[in-house]
């Protein structure tokens, strides 16, 4: 099928789809490299240049030289071209060549529908409300642009346009919901994801060096939130347990090796449990966070939970959490965390490194000489911390090879991981078996939604030491030296005031907004993001459909969507019934010429309104001049004034049918 | 190839269409039944794309791109309903077609009447791989296109079938109509090349032939009115500006010969037909009255456009069967 073709592509349209691409394009562009988006600017300027006399485009040996070297730099730049960033950045580098040729109707609907998968890709990895809001508001216009490429000549006005696409887009809705709630979702991916999990781990990591300076503790960016169902603990008992560090180089605390297998629970527990929900944000880990002391708790979809032999909750056979996971968890505050430990763990948890931090491991050895029992030891090595030199800061000096001998002895200034640490190598010198635990404490209560958040500034490290019968026991250093940190969780308001930032959310009225927007985040977060298999089956619950496999709901989708597009069927039927109330008015309204006819009075002009008509039969037949009257004036109103009753219609067939001239 | 498998099954599709609906009248209204559509090749990418994201939401588990994914699924269906409904209850009416002489493209003009509400937008009418469009028809108006067929012989040519269709909104769908309407245009025998001169009859009654009317003197046109005698009117112009003009003359004697098939007895039929055929637009070219001699058929002695199109006429029908 031959169709007309343009050869020059008229401007209108390349702006269009210029438009369309580097609005989709927008919301990649801090994440990347800064030549893409130049690259695309570039393209597109060069194509919008070239309608001017004298710029030429590039031709093809140039064209292909762009292509295999920006391929090239995408593949420099990320390793690879799998993932959804890197695959970002080879869409829009590909849709930045496509716009520099582009001479076609077919290739600027091939843009349109690029756009539409570049705004895809970045919803892969957006959850926030602003982005979604931003990107459906986007689709509405990239929708606009599909229906302006789609024409074959000349572009409708825009604003018309738009309107056409957003009804197009709000008809399209009910069908979407339909197929968003029963489509069936499945638990975990197709298949095995790239391994660039490094980029998405935020937050804690699974070793600590005291004396590398980090920034952790200062970041806003929330960790997980946490719904009490039972009354919440005290602020001072909110540790939130994470990766447990046990073995020591001389610098730098790590996991131990193996720590994975679960080990027999032997926690005793007193008191009465809390019970929560933790709503965890993707940190690329498969770490769940929870209430010192776990007991019991929910498994992930069908994934399993377990405790390590850590205490730490781990999520295996989950892919690194890449998604909002959700999890219940119940806990005791008041625990005893009992476990036999053999003497090679108890070699383990003593083990220092030879030759390191001499001067701490001396103090230590001192104290076992006056009064070897443990009670007595820890308190003394907290002793050490209450000094009047001690203090917290989030800015302490770098320290040197012997970490813990220049804290204590000289700079006496550093936070939370500067306190475990040297806790940790005076009690292990003194003999004591003791790891390091990091995690989060604390958390801030949002009222409106009822509910804690936890951020990254909230984290934390504290100790645990080993006393035979009562099991692992945490021991917090920083409570000696800030105990305000620990009973208020107050670092939050002296770590902005250390730094002099966010001076605006100190507002108490901006205070409530943001409260007030993370609770609408975290409804939307729910609702929306966490939209999942498990959210489904309680939908599917609700509705009484709880047996139903995928195939049913496979099933229920298509019938759903099916039903919805007969009734868009009948609406627009409907809506363009009207003209055919207004055919049979011309129907009625051509018998009634012939009966005139009949009359001999001569048949419309052609382009004669049925007004003159009207007056010329009328001279012709003066004693039927009113009904003739009567008759166009019903006519006139069922054809071109709002008719919703038809009672105009029925008048002029009525009077059509009785019209007789008299002869 | 692909164009000629294509091709092949449009055709037999289209066969297939006939035996099912039937031949139409005059006046068709597009329903339901017999509207037919496919995705575009832009549909089929559309569709890909969206097949892809669904794989990639699933991958990701990522639940605003299964909405962005079911969103777009959402609106090719809808546009789909859309594009349906941009031709259907359009009423298509075959308005005529002026003759033409063998070798010029037949224009029929099937004219397009928008009786819904809304403006039907980017409606075509593809016949033979060419397309004619597309038309924007605004709610309660017409559109008038006219439909080149190539002619090759002389007489009657019927209708082809042709299709009506749409790809609005957004070029992902296409959705058409097969319409194998009644309707004919005369096409008149080519004419030879000029340069041979008429013959001077001779008059057997021994009589020159008187002017036929006093108006053999063409001075110009006017605009007609419905009263007018349809054998003034400009055809020919009418044909080339879509205004129905009436010829003036001012009295004028011609000497009126009869063009005679007998007097080109070295010439096959269609020759001599062609030849006929220059002789009546030259004659007619210097306003001179003629007759038309054939063996089946005469055409008294006239003159102006009227009579040239009854002489065309008869030679275009020479010995053929309508």
């Amino acid at each position: 099928m031959s169709r007309p073709r343009y050869t020059i592509v008229p401007t209108d349209r390349l702006l269009w789809t210029a438009g369309v691409v580097t609005g989709a394009s927008l919301p990649h562009w801090p994440k990347l490299p800064l030549w893409v988006p130049l690259l695309l600017g570039l393209c597109i300027l060069w194509r919008l240049a070239a309608k001017l006399p004298r710029w030429p485009l590039p031709n093809r040996t140039l064209r292909i030289l762009f292509a295999f070297g920006a391929f090239l730099g995408v593949l420099l730049e990320y390793g690879t071209i799998n993932g959804v960033e890197a695959g970002s950045a080879l869409l829009i580098v590909m849709v930045a060549l496509k716009f520099l040729e582009s001479h076609s109707q077919r290739d600027q609907i091939i843009l349109v529908i690029l756009a539409y998968f570049l705004v895809f890709a970045s919803l892969l990895t957006e959850r926030s409300i602003a982005v979604a809001v931003y990107l459906l508001a986007f689709v509405w216009i990239t929708t606009a642009g599909l229906l302006q490429m789609g024409r074959h000549r000349t572009l409708l006005p825009s604003w018309p346009t738009a309107k056409l696409a957003a009804r197009l887009l709000l008809q399209s809705v009910p069908i979407m919901l339909v197929l968003f709630l029963l489509f069936p979702r499945l638990p975990g991916p197709l298949w095995a994801l790239p391994g660039n999990t490094s980029s998405g781990a935020t937050g804690l990591s699974d070793t600590m060096s005291p004396g590398d300076i980090t920034n952790l503790g200062l970041s806003d960016e929330i960790a997980f939130r946490v719904q009490f169902l039972t009354p919440p603990p005290r602020a001072s008992e909110l540790y939130w347990r994470g990766p447990v560090l046990s073995q020591f180089n001389g610098r730098t605390w790590f996991r131990r090796p193996g720590m994975g297998r679960q080990v027999i629970n032997t926690l005793e527990v007193t008191g009465e449990p809390t019970e929560y929900r933790v709503m965890l944000e993707p940190n690329g880990r498969n770490w769940l966070f929870a209430l010192d002391m776990p007991q019991s708790w929910t498994p992930i979809g069908r994934r399993n939970v377990i405790m390590n032999s850590d205490h730490q909750l781990q999520a295996f056979g989950l892919p690194p959490a890449l998604n909002r996971i959700d999890y219940g968890v119940t806990s005791y505050t008041t625990y005893t965390a009992k476990e036999p430990l053999t003497p090679a763990d108890q070699q383990w948890y003593t083990q220092l490194p030879e030759g390191s931090n001499p001067r701490t491991r001396a103090l230590a050895s001192s104290w076992l000489a006056d009064d070897p029992t443990p009670e007595t030891v820890i308190e003394r090595a907290l002793d050490v911390f209450r000094g009047p030199d001690f203090f917290y800061t989030l800015t302490p000096p770098a320290l040197g090879m012997h970490s813990a001998d220049e804290f204590i002895f000289e700079t006496h200034e550093g936070f939370c991981e500067h306190y475990a640490s040297a806790l940790a190598i005076m009690l292990r010198a003194a003999g004591l078996p003791t790891r390091v635990v990091t995690g989060y404490q604390g958390g801030e209560l949002n009222g409106f939604g009822d509910y804690y958040i936890v951020r990254q500034m909230d984290a934390h490290a504290w100790t645990e030491v080993w006393l035979g019968d009562r099991g692992w026991v945490r021991i917090d250093p920083v409570s000696a030296v800030a105990p305000e940190r620990i009973a208020f969780g107050s670092l939050r308001s002296s770590a902005r005031e250390v730094l002099g930032l966010r001076g605006l959310s100190r507002l108490p009225w901006m205070r409530q907004a943001l409260l007030l927007w993370d609770a609408v985040n975290v409804r939307w977060n729910e609702w929306v993001i966490g939209y999942g298999p498990q959210l489904q089956r309680s939908l599917l619950q609700y509705l009484g459909l709880e047996s139903a496999g995928w195939r049913s709901l496979l099933t229920l989708a298509v019938v759903g969507t099916v039903a919805l597009l007969v009734t868009l069927t009948v609406y627009l039927g409907w809506t363009s019934h009207r003209h055919r109330r207004g055919d049979r008015a011309a129907r009625s309204f051509a018998r009634f010429a012939r009966k005139l006819e009949a009359a001999r009075v001569r048949p419309p002009l052609q382009g004669e309104g049925p007004q003159a008509y009207a007056r010329h039969a009328a001279v012709e037949l003066p004693r039927a001049a009113g009904e003739i009257a009567a008759i166009v004036g019903s006519y006139l109103a069922a054809r071109y004034e709002p008719d919703a009753d038809g009672a105009a219609l029925a008048d002029l067939e009525h009077r059509v049918a009785q019209f007789r001239v008299a002869t | 190839m692909l164009a000629a498998l294509t091709e092949t099954l449009s055709n037999r599709a289209a066969a297939w269409a006939l035996r099912r609906q039937g031949r139409d009248s005059r006046l068709v209204t597009l329903e339901r039944r017999r509207l037919y559509i496919l995705p575009t090749r832009f549909g089929f990418a559309f569709g890909f794309a969206v097949f892809a994201m669904l794989l990639g939401s699933l991958q990701y588990g990522a639940s605003l791109a299964f909405a962005l994914t079911f969103l777009l699924a959402s609106l090719g269906l809808v546009i789909m309903h859309h594009c349906h409904n941009n031709l259907l209850g359009t009423q298509v009416r075959f308005a005529g077609a002026l003759p033409v002489f063998a070798g010029q493209p037949a224009m029929f003009r099937i004219a397009l009447d928008n009786t819904a509400t809304a403006v039907r937008y980017d409606v075509e009418i593809e016949h033979e791989g060419n397309c004619v469009g597309p038309v924007d028809i605004a709610a309660g108006h017409s559109a008038t296109l006219e439909v080149p067929v190539p002619t090759a012989a002389r007489g009657w040519l019927g209708l082809p079938r042709f299709a009506i269709a749409t790809r609005y909104p957004g070029s992902l769908f296409r959705a058409w109509t097969w319409v194998h309407m009644s309707g004919r245009c005369l096409v008149y025998p080519a004419p030879a090349p000029p340069g041979r001169p008429i013959p001077m009859s001779v008059d057997t009654h021994g009589t020159r032939g008187m002017p036929a009317e006093d108006d053999s003197d063409f001075v110009g046109l006017r605009p007609a009115a419905d009263t007018d005698p349809p054998g003034r009117m400009a055809w020919k112009a009418y044909a080339r500006t879509d205004q129905l003009m009436l010829k003036q003359f001012s009295g004028a004697a011609e000497v009126p010969s009869t063009l005679d098939w007998d007097s080109l007895p070295e010439l096959g039929v269609e020759a001599r037909l062609a030849q006929l055929a220059r002789w009546c637009l030259d004659a007619a070219a210097d306003r001179r009255n003629f007759g038309l001699k054939l063996p089946t058929t005469t055409v008294p002695v006239g003159g102006g456009d009227q009579h040239l199109h009854a002489c065309l006429e008869a030679l275009a029908l020479f010995e053929s069967p309508q």
